[in-house]
This record gives structure tokens, C-alpha cells and sequence, in this order.
């Protein structure tokens, strides 16, 4: 077993897809995006689903990919209206509230089978065990996707998103025709942090960073 | 195509909570044939049909704040070997489906602002980190009814990777009426007690509180998890394939992996028809002389715990010598392989452990001892 201070772990950045709709209201995303989807899919998405499906569109995702799902708040509206559909509990938005619905809203629509699927939540650290999660995987590709859809009553409340974006990346271990590189060093000191949606505003920009992101990681994120 | 962890790990502690007490006492209640399950109201003192809950004892379905489960998670911790846990080293991974989900509800219902420092994930998990003592260091996952699988599965890649010295991985799910409503609208949770396995005209689940921990370790021998598989069907929310093929999926590499053992099967069984009829003769196929049983008919589906709660009743099972059968199911089964009753397990040098849950997840873990 190598000693820790040895390993780092390194993966290449080959697509970035990203939507970023700002205070578009969830209907409007919804008839933006139907073409994306099966026929009659769309109907009962959330618009975290429908963003996220736009993004992992894109990248086709296959059942040999391993997929990494990280959102702090979710199905903020779903979980708002589920709350309200009380005492006669409504079962679609049930399954809608629960994490990761986003992504299998997204997977069954396309009746996509997945082998590895890794959701996390979190807030602060959220970016780099995703991460962290996303470059120990041994699939030949892996999908880091996340995002966040801005909630109404529960934002005020401050227990949902104030924001709307979705983001999918795909990383591999073959340097040839990448865009960037994401890599995780094991120092740092014992705090740091990254929530998703600075995250989100890096590759927004196309920035790089070297900052220390969780307890002992620092990432590493550079563009070619 | 499904994924397996190659790497084992050893497992050095593990305990839980249920609503029978900790993982031996657990143990002890199945093998007597207790259920846990009463019929509650589904929506705790806001009233509703009955249906069959197993909270922890002393605990309503009316969510405090704090919330009433702290006392629970505070013996369960202090199970867990003293360490600097959530440092670099000594990572934590937190799994979880609800959360502190059952503050929302109190919150949406009486509009106390107390409720809302514990009402998303992250809140009350970095309530629980500065409660117990942990850094920062602390992975959240939450992939419903197989969520303490998949956190076993990440600590076991960190660990394997060289990222790590020792990981907790921690798992809670305490029922409400968010989620009490749900499965209720669903139809599954109903005036019926769970039967797992059994071919009856109607399925039903019950739900239970469940918390659980394991510390790993690379370390050689003991118990260990040695291998550890996943599959996602995304064929439908809360319906599987109809043949099977996403219970084959995972399950085969391990029937491989277990070839020549002599295991006996902690299956997922929640007491619904068609996923339990599945799962009972997919495993009957691959694992002709395995022993099934499911504990979900005494202790509810303890949800995104379910997956290292009975992992401690197991291991709790292997010391004792006995196995507890599948409390409150009644034949006629789906295979011949479930087993009712319990059993010793001395002869038995394997455990094969299964979850599932929506959107067609499986995961399965392969418990070896010497």
C-alpha cells in the first residue's frame, strides 16, 4: 500500500455542459427543453430533472459509466408541494422529493441502465468528496453531474436553493483530446471548502483553482 | 452492466439501533419471533389510517427540536471506537434517506423556526459532526433504500486507494410523516402487517427507525466485506424489470464470486409482491442452497439504514450462532429457499446481504468470517 502522502488522484476533463437559466420559472424550462426527451416525458419533471436531462443528453451516457450525482438541496420545489399535498399525500411528488429523483427522472425516461451511481448531498465539502468520489471510480468514464433548482416558501426559509443550474462533466483516465484536467492532492490543512455552486461559476468561466477544498484535498482544476 | 468493489475490507465495529434495541439484543428478539411492528396512525398525531411502524421506543411520529432520535444516535456512538473521526485519515461517510426530512414536516406544519436548523441534509448532519466530535471530513450519500450500501462501497474505494487509515461509515433513517404519507400514498404501506416473500393477493411494507455504524479497515482477516456489487435498472420509479434481469445483473457476479462457500442470504424482502417474487427466486436460481431471510417483517424497512442495520444484526447473528428467521412471513413462498425460522448458522461460512430501492437500485455486499 503506498504511503498516503503519495497518492494523488487525476482524471481529464474531455466535455463540460452546463445550463444556467437563471429565474426562468419551470414551465418556460420545460417547454425549452421538450425536445430533449422522449415524448410525453416531460410532463411530471422537475426542473432540476429537465436541466439535468438537457446536460447528461449530451454526453449519452452508457451502462459502463459510472455516474456521480451531487446536489445540497435538490427537488426544492417537489418537496414544497409535497409538503403542501398533505394529509392526502400526493405519491408522485413522493418519489419526485426524494433524492436523486433529478437523475432517474432523467435515466428512465431514456430507460437507462447505469452500473455505479454515487448521489451525494452535502454543502461545503460537497464538491470535493464528489469529486473525490468521481476520480476513485474505476469505469473507463465517469460523469460528474450536479445542480440545484430555486425553490419558493422553503428558499425564503432558507432550506432550498436560491439558485437554477445543472452541470455535467465527463472525466477519463486517457489524456488525448482533453480540455482540462481535475485533480485531487492530499495536503492541505484541516478545513477548506467548495459548495457546488462556486463549483458551478468555475467551469461557468472556464477558471482554474488550486485551493484547498475539504480536510486534507486540494484541487488542482486547470483548461488546456 | 453492473459494478463491483474487488477491494475487501475488514470490519472492525459495527452496531446499530432499531426499535428492539441494539444489534445483539436485535438479534435475540427476531430469534424469539418478536415483532416490532405495531399499527400507528400514518401521520403520528395528526391522525390517518393505521398502519404497521416501528419507531424507536419512547419516540412519536411528532418531531421535536432537536429531534427526539438524538438519545438513540448518542448510545449507538458510543459504540464506536474513539479516533479522530472526520479528519483527513479517518474519514466519516454519512448515508441517510431522509435526513432531518421529519423537521421539515413539523416545520411546514407548525411554523416553529426551530425545526429548520435541522431540515435539510446538511444541517443535521453538521449537527450530528459537532455533536459527536467529528472534523469536517464527512461524506454525505444519499441513494434512498440502498444508501448505507453505496456509502460501504465509497469508504471501501478510499480506504483501498490509499486515502485513508480507518472509515466510519454512518447510517440513520428515522420515520415521519413525510415519509410514513408517501409509502401510504403509494399504497404499499397499508392496513396489512408485511409478509416477505409470501405469495399472498396483496403486498404490504412496514416502516421502522433504524441507525447503524462500521468502522473498515484494510486489515486482513475477521469479518470482512469481500466483495461488494451495484446495479441500476432506471426502468421504472418504483417498479423493477419484469424478468428479473436487474436482480440477475447484480446478484450473478456474486453467486460467481461466492462459488464453493456456504452462505446463507440476508435479502432485501419488504413484504411487496412483485419485487419480493423476484428477488426470492432470483436468489433461489443462483444460490440453490442458501437460506433466505428477510427482518423487515419484524423490525418495518428501516430505508436508507436498512443495508448496515442488518449488517450488525448479521454479524450479531454469526457471534450468537443463530440466525433469526423471517419473522411474520407465511407460506405459501415465492421460493423454497426462505426460511422462517431460525436457524444456526454454524456450519456457514458466508453472508450475502441485499438492498434495494427506487428507481430499480440493487446493491449487495459479500460478508465472509474465517
Amino acid at each position: 500500500m503506498p504511503p498516503a502522502s503519495s497518492v494523488m488522484i487525476e482524471r481529464h476533463i474531455h466535455s463540460v455542459q452546463l445550463e444556467n437559466p437563471g429565474t426562468e420559472e419551470p414551465d418556460a424550462t420545460r417547454a425549452r427543453l421538450r425536445d430533449f426527451f422522449p415524448r410525453g416525458s416531460t410532463r411530471r419533471m422537475t426542473q432540476l430533472g429537465l436541466i439535468l436531462g438537457r446536460v447528461l443528453a449530451e454526453l449519452n451516457p452508457r451502462p459502463d459509466d459510472t455516474l456521480v450525482y451531487a446536489s445540497t438541496y435538490a427537488e426544492g420545489r417537489a418537496l414544497e408541494d409535497y409538503l403542501s399535498s398533505f394529509p392526502a399525500a400526493s405519491p408522485t411528488l413522493f418519489q419526485l422529493s426524494i433524492h436523486p429523483s433529478a437523475v432517474q427522472q432523467v435515466l428512465i425516461a431514456r430507460q437507462q441502465p447505469i452500473g455505479e451511481f454515487f448521489p451525494l448531498t452535502g454543502h461545503r465539502q460537497l464538491v470535493a468528496h464528489a469529486l473525490q468520489t468521481a476520480l476513485l471510480a474505476g469505469a473507463p468514464r465517469t460523469i460528474f453531474c450536479g445542480g440545484e433548482e430555486r425553490g419558493t416558501w422553503l428558499t425564503e426559509c432558507g432550506v432550498a436553493s436560491a439558485q437554477t443550474f445543472a452541470f455535467a462533466v465527463a472525466l477519463s483516465a486517457q489524456p488525448s483530446g482533453a480540455i482540462g484536467t481535475v485533480r485531487l492532492v492530499p495536503d492541505g490543512g484541516p478545513d477548506g471548502a467548495l459548495a457546488l455552486p462556486e463549483f458551478f461559476a468555475l467551469l461557468l468561466e472556464r477558471r482554474p483553482c488550486y485551493q484547498v477544498i475539504a480536510p486534507g484535498l486540494t484541487l488542482d482544476l486547470s483548461w488546456h | 452492466m453492473s459494478r463491483s468493489s474487488p477491494h475487501a475490507v475488514r470490519i472492525e465495529a459495527c452496531g446499530c439501533r432499531t426499535a428492539l434495541g441494539p444489534a445483539e439484543a436485535t438479534c435475540a428478539a427476531l430469534c424469539a419471533g418478536d415483532r416490532a411492528l405495531q399499527f400507528r396512525p400514518v401521520l403520528g398525531p395528526d391522525g390517518g389510517d393505521r398502519v404497521p411502524l416501528a419507531p424507536l421506543p419512547g419516540r412519536s411520529l411528532a418531531e421535536t427540536a432537536p429531534p427526539d432520535w438524538l438519545p438513540a444516535v448518542d448510545a449507538l456512538a458510543t459504540e464506536i471506537p474513539p479516533g479522530p473521526w472526520g479528519t483527513a485519515r479517518h474519514p466519516v461517510f454519512v448515508t441517510s434517506s431522509n435526513f432531518g426530512v421529519g423537521n421539515l414536516y413539523a416545520f411546514q406544519r407548525t411554523r416553529q423556526p426551530a425545526h429548520l436548523a435541522h431540515a435539510t441534509p446538511f444541517a443535521v448532519v453538521e449537527f450530528l459532526r459537532q455533536r459527536l466530535g467529528w472534523g469536517a471530513n464527512v461524506t454525505v450519500l444519499s441513494h434512498a433504500c440502498v444508501s448505507a450500501h453505496i456509502g460501504l462501497l465509497l469508504a471501501s474505494r478510499v480506504l483501498a486507494a490509499g486515502l485513508a487509515d480507518l472509515a466510519l461509515v454512518f447510517t440513520f433513517d428515522f420515520i415521519s410523516p413525510f415519509v410514513a404519507g408517501g409509502f401510504h400514498a403509494l399504497k404499499i404501506l397499508n392496513a396489512e402487517m408485511p409478509s416477505p416473500y409470501s405469495a399472498r393477493a396483496a403486498g404490504s411494507i412496514g416502516l421502522g427507525d433504524g441507525a447503524a455504524f462500521a468502522v473498515l479497515s484494510r486489515g486482513p482477516g475477521g469479518f470482512r466485506l469481500s466483495h461488494q456489487q451495484v446495479h441500476n435498472e432506471m426502468h421504472h420509479f418504483t417498479a423493477n424489470q419484469a424478468d428479473g434481469a436487474g436482480f440477475r445483473t447484480c446478484l450473478a457476479p456474486l453467486a460467481e464470486a461466492a462459488a464453493g462457500g456456504r452462505l446463507w442470504i440476508k435479502g432485501h424482502g419488504t413484504g411487496t409482491l412483485e419485487a419480493g417474487r423476484l428477488e426470492a427466486e432470483t436468489l433461489a436460481r443462483l444460490f440453490p442452497a442458501a437460506p433466505l431471510v428477510s427482518w423487515k417483517g419484524s423490525l418495518g424497512h428501516t430505508l436508507g439504514s436498512c443495508g448496515l442495520v442488518e449488517l450488525a444484526i448479521a454479524l450479531a447473528a454469526i457471534k450468537s450462532g443463530r440466525t433469526p428467521g423471517s419473522v411474520g412471513s407465511t407460506a405459501p413462498y415465492f421460493a423454497d429457499t426462505i426460511a422462517a425460522e431460525s436457524f444456526a448458522n454454524g456450519g456457514f461460512d458466508g453472508v450475502l446481504l441485499t438492498s434495494n430501492a427506487f428507481g430499480g437500485a440493487h446493491a449487495a455486499c459479500l460478508l465472509r468470517h474465517d
